[in-house]
């Protein structure tokens, strides 16, 4: 995994010419077969950071950058020159079955959103939710009942296989910038037997790590710890 | 009316002259007058060598006068039929009487052919009988599982639920064996219901130069009847399956019309559907769909409504056995990848279901992920690397995984596991399958139903984009059954988004069946889903790499079952029929009450090779709840194959638990199911069989006769030569055609001598 992070911070993979990308385009790929990494456009432009809204946190040097480790060291066939940005009610999400929604403290959904995200989850997609601190819980917590009134976020454990699905993490006492993490999840029918249909990084930023990953900002075993779960929570999302 | 005309014309029956031998009885007069003749033949040939008319009349009329004066020398050396005819009372004769449950229906002038029976060989105060018994000692028997004795009509009861023409010929040629028998008499509809052929039973009466006359009751063609006349099953199933059988149906008199055919499982209904009747004459084969969801030796019913005016309604119902198992079955998925379509597939089987998708993906290199395993050491090393691991498995998926990926071993296995063990093989499209996955050439390809073509694989990073809908093969199949009618099916299949595919396939193999094809973009047809048999297993080529999308697509309802349906039905078929380590099997689902039924298992190692040392006994519990021990030996003919033959006596269901053991070790059990009960094969073709009876007849020497012209039968069976026999002379001059002959070339002699005006 060391070994993967160098590639990215030696420049393999050289995102410095990549701009910051207009995010009113849309970028959408075309469904080919590949696994895409799909993040998640949602409600108003509030909170922008770095002339981006909340849910394009990190985009999309954090997206490219994740897709490069999954190829390299995974059998996953990702896009790598595409990425993928949809609402919630796009019904090209359905072509996508993990998503990934950043800063989900600043989520605002519609009812046709909502409707879509249900559909999604339901038929067998994954979402995952990071880069949000402990005090933006409740406000993924209200918009998931607003998606699914019955869903009930449990905390995941380390003996839960999303752990174990290609890395052995080993540890989830892990501390981000944000703090403590803390792992949560909603389970198909509520049934910790069933599948993982939502998993999220309370006080934790996934997508800061794989963003950085090549500058040296971040500590390389960080960074590498970063791409473990997310490489983690694409396999799980494909085998589960 | 044959016999009628030819006893006016030759005052004899047909049988003394096929019967008897032609002599000639001349006397010193007869010399005197054949020279007499010649004398006038030549004053003919003298008189008509010139004169008046042309060469042509001339020669006509000598003709004329020279056959004239040859019947006459003909009748003048008195021609005899000489013929061994049976003495009154000296010799027997044997009554065979068909008392099966055919014989009640109503065929015969509006009335049973069970009345036409009793009226005539009821007594032998009346009817045929009557005339027979004027003529021989009759001995009456009636037959249907065996012969017996009969003394009495109220003997008849018509009740028999089979026909076994050759046991009842054989059992009464055996029984008046000794005795002087001039013949036998069959009256029967000649439906012969035995397994065992007529041969055998012919032969014997040839031998003996036994002649059987035969008397065909009711029609050859009922004139309005439906029949459910074949129906093929699968002897067993998992439980859940959804299966799709094929009720081949047949009529007369209702061309055209709507009947209804239910399917009860136990009684319950499962299936009910509309179907109209084929053309009479052409069979129709339906395709009908149910679920077996009870555990267990289940009798499926068939059946048909019965329409107002059918002759016969019990042949409205067929009953099927099937042998419902409740218990997993373990498919090896091996993914290539980590990808969406084994997701979704594994997810397409539920928990509590009776499959198991046991998931083997490759994450990496050397890492992998098992899910679905029993034991910790389950696939721990991967993918098997000896028969005995990866035969415990019943049937294997490959999804995109490279050829490359497994050894030489691994890929002789594979093809092993299909020919040998008679698993089921599915391949899945995806860039590391079929021929861009580098499998051309080898012991896959040979398996795999498609052709592999390693010059004509997609180029890497293209994709075709195609829509799917069954072929008309696949139409008849349960695995592309998405709706719950037929119209609903091919409704969805319209329906359906499109699929990808990355994998070129251009040619399927000569025994394959394409149960899929996809439209790409170009317009151009492409198989999808193909199936074959391979050895004792199957294949399956499955090309589109994400039918996933049947399941997430935008425009699929979230409650939809289309995907769900497709792959729990694709993988019981993949299942189904995959042999055990003791496999049984019966020669019949059911045995007549009081039969034995013959029980057979094959048994083999764990690797599938053929055990000829085992130790193996059939438990078998009757309906009584009676339990024997009954052990089954090797046939020392056929590897691995143990038979024994278990007798019946109480009605009912029968169960045998097979157990084999080598050494002391067990190799496997199997469970298996039988009836004793009477059979209804009785109703089904249950037309008179004309032929049957004809060929019975003439192969031994007698004749067939139909009800209506019987009145000749006591008088032709004194001429079949057995038996006590006096000698016979029968002259023939002053048989009515001579006289009719003569007159008639008198008559024409003058006629033509009128028309060309020599008279």
């Amino acid at each position: 995994m060391a070994v993967a992070a160098a590639i990215v911070a030696g420049g393999l993979l050289d995102l410095s010419a990549v701009a910051l990308a207009n995010v009113d385009d849309d970028p959408k790929a075309e469904y080919d077969g590949r696994f895409s990494f799909l993040r998640v456009r949602v409600g108003q432009p509030l909170g922008m950071y770095r002339r981006l809204p909340p849910w394009a946190h990190d985009f999309p040097r954090a997206d490219f950058h994740f897709m490069k480790i999954l190829e390299e060291i995974t059998f996953v066939k990702p896009m790598i020159d595409q990425g993928n940005i949809m609402t919630l009610d796009d019904p090209d999400l359905a072509m996508f079955p993990i998503a990934y929604l950043s800063e989900p403290g600043f989520w605002t959904m519609t009812e046709a959103e909502a409707a879509g995200l249900r559909n999604y989850l339901k038929k067998g997609g994954f979402i995952i939710f990071d880069d949000f601190r402990t005090f933006h819980n409740q406000n993924l917590f209200d918009q998931m009942q607003h998606v699914m009134p019955d869903a009930v976020w449990q905390p995941l454990d380390l003996s839960h296989p999303i752990f174990h699905s290609f890395f052995e993490i080993k540890t989830l006492d892990v501390d981000s910038y944000y703090g403590h993490a803390q792992w949560l999840g909603i389970f198909e029918d509520n049934d910790p037997q069933k599948r993982l249909i939502a998993v999220a990084n309370s006080n934790h930023d996934l997508g800061e790590y794989w963003e950085f990953s090549d500058t040296g900002y971040m500590p390389v075993d960080l960074s590498n710890d970063a791409y473990k779960f997310g490489v983690n929570y694409v396999v799980y999302g494909m085998t589960h | 009316m044959f016999d009628a005309l030819f006893r006016f014309f030759f005052a004899l029956s047909p049988v003394v002259f096929s019967q008897g031998e032609f002599r000639f009885a001349a006397s010193t007069g007869s010399y005197v007058a054949a020279g007499a003749v010649a004398v006038a033949a030549a004053l003919t040939l003298y008189a008509y060598r010139s004169g008046h008319g042309r060469t042509l009349q001339r020669v006509t009329l000598a003709g004329i006068r020279l056959a004239i004066l040859t019947i006459i020398l003909v009748c003048l050396f008195r021609p005899l039929l000489v013929v061994k005819a049976a003495v009154p009372q000296q010799n027997f004769l044997g009554v065979l009487i068909d008392d099966s449950r055919s014989m009640q229906i109503a065929d015969v002038n509006g009335k049973p052919r069970a009345a036409y029976v009793k009226d005539e060989f009821g007594a032998n105060t009346r009817g045929v009988l009557k005339a027979l018994s004027d003529r021989f000692t009759v001995r009456t028997f009636r037959f249907s599982n065996a012969p017996s004795r009969t003394t009495q009509e109220s003997d008849l009861t018509f009740s028999g639920s089979q026909s076994r023409l050759g046991a009842a010929l054989s059992g009464v040629r055996q029984e008046l064996a000794g005795l002087p028998v001039a013949g036998l008499v069959m009256i029967s509809d000649g439906a012969d219901t035995a397994d065992a052929a007529l041969g055998e039973a012919i032969l014997g009466l040839k031998a003996e130069s036994l002649p059987v006359f035969t008397i065909g009751v009711g029609q050859e063609t009922l004139s309005k009847d439906i029949q459910v006349g074949r129906v093929v099953t699968p002897k067993t199933a998992l439980k859940g399956t959804t299966l799709m059988v094929d009720v081949v149906l047949s009529q007369s008199g209702y061309d055209g019309q709507q009947v209804t055919l239910d399917v009860e499982d136990e009684g319950t209904l499962v299936s009910t559907q509309q179907v109209t009747l084929p053309n009479a004459g052409t069979p129709a084969t339906i395709p009908v769909r149910f679920t077996v969801n009870e555990a267990g030796p289940r009798v499926l019913r068939f059946k048909v409504t019965p329409q107002p005016g059918e002759l016969v309604t019990d042949n409205n119902a067929r009953e099927a056995l099937i042998d419902v198992r409740d218990r997993k079955e373990k498919v090896l998925y091996f993914e290539g990848e980590p990808r969406f379509e084994y997701k979704f597939i594994r997810r397409a089987i539920p928990d509590n279901d009776n499959l198991i998708v046991t998931g083997l993906v490759r994450t990496a290199d050397n890492k992998y992920l098992r899910q679905g395993v029993d034991t910790p050491d389950e696939l721990v090393a991967a993918f098997p690397k000896t028969r005995e691991e990866l035969f415990a498995y019943r049937s294997l998926i490959i999804g995109s995984l490279e050829a490359a990926a497994l050894t030489g071993d691994q890929l002789r296995m594979i093809n092993e596991f299909v020919d040998r063990r008679g698993g089921g093989l599915l391949m899945l499209g995806g860039p590391r399958a079929f021929a861009e996955g580098g499998y051309a050439g080898t012991p896959l390809s040979d398996v795999l139903p498609v052709v592999l073509d390693r010059s004509k694989v997609m180029q890497k990073g293209t994709v075709m984009r195609l829509t799917v809908k069954p072929t008309r093969a696949g139409a008849a199949t349960a695995v592309t059954q998405l709706g719950a009618n037929e119209a609903a099916s091919a409704e969805r299949w319209n329906t359906l988004p499109g699929v990808t595919a990355v994998n070129r396939v251009d040619e399927v193999k000569p025994g394959a069946t394409v149960l899929l094809t996809g439209t790409d973009e170009t317009r151009a047809e492409r198989p999808m889903l193909i199936f074959q048999r391979y050895g004792r297993g199957k294949s399956f080529a499955f090309l589109p790499q994400d039918s996933w999308v049947w399941q997430m697509h935008a425009s699929i309802p979230v409650d939809d079952m289309t995907h769900e349906n497709f792959w729990r039905q694709l993988l019981r078929w993949l299942v189904e029929g995959v042999p055990d380590q003791v496999e049984p099997t019966l020669t019949t689902e059911r045995v007549e009450p009081g039969e034995a039924a013959t029980l057979t298992a094959n048994v083999v190692d764990p690797a599938f090779v053929e055990l000829n040392d085992a130790s193996v006994t059939a438990t078998v519990t009757g309906p009584d709840g009676a339990v024997a021990d009954v052990p089954m030996s090797w046939d020392g003919e056929h590897p691995g194959q143990y038979t024994a033959t278990i007798p019946t006596k109480a009605l009912g269901w029968y169960e045998a638990k097979i157990d084999a053991t080598r050494a002391g070790k067990p190799v496997g059990s199997a469970v298996t199911h039988f009836r004793a009960a009477p059979g209804d094969a009785e109703f089904f073709d249950a037309t008179m069989h004309a032929a049957t009876l004809r060929r019975i007849a003439e192969d031994t020497g007698g004749r067939f006769y139909r009800p209506s012209d019987t009145a000749t039968l006591a008088d032709d069976l004194r001429y079949t030569g057995r038996g006590v026999t006096t000698v016979e002379e029968h002259e023939l001059w002053h048989m009515p055609i001579v006289l009719m002959l003569l007159v008639g070339l008198l008559c024409g002699e003058w006629g033509y001598r009128r028309v060309v005006g020599l008279a």
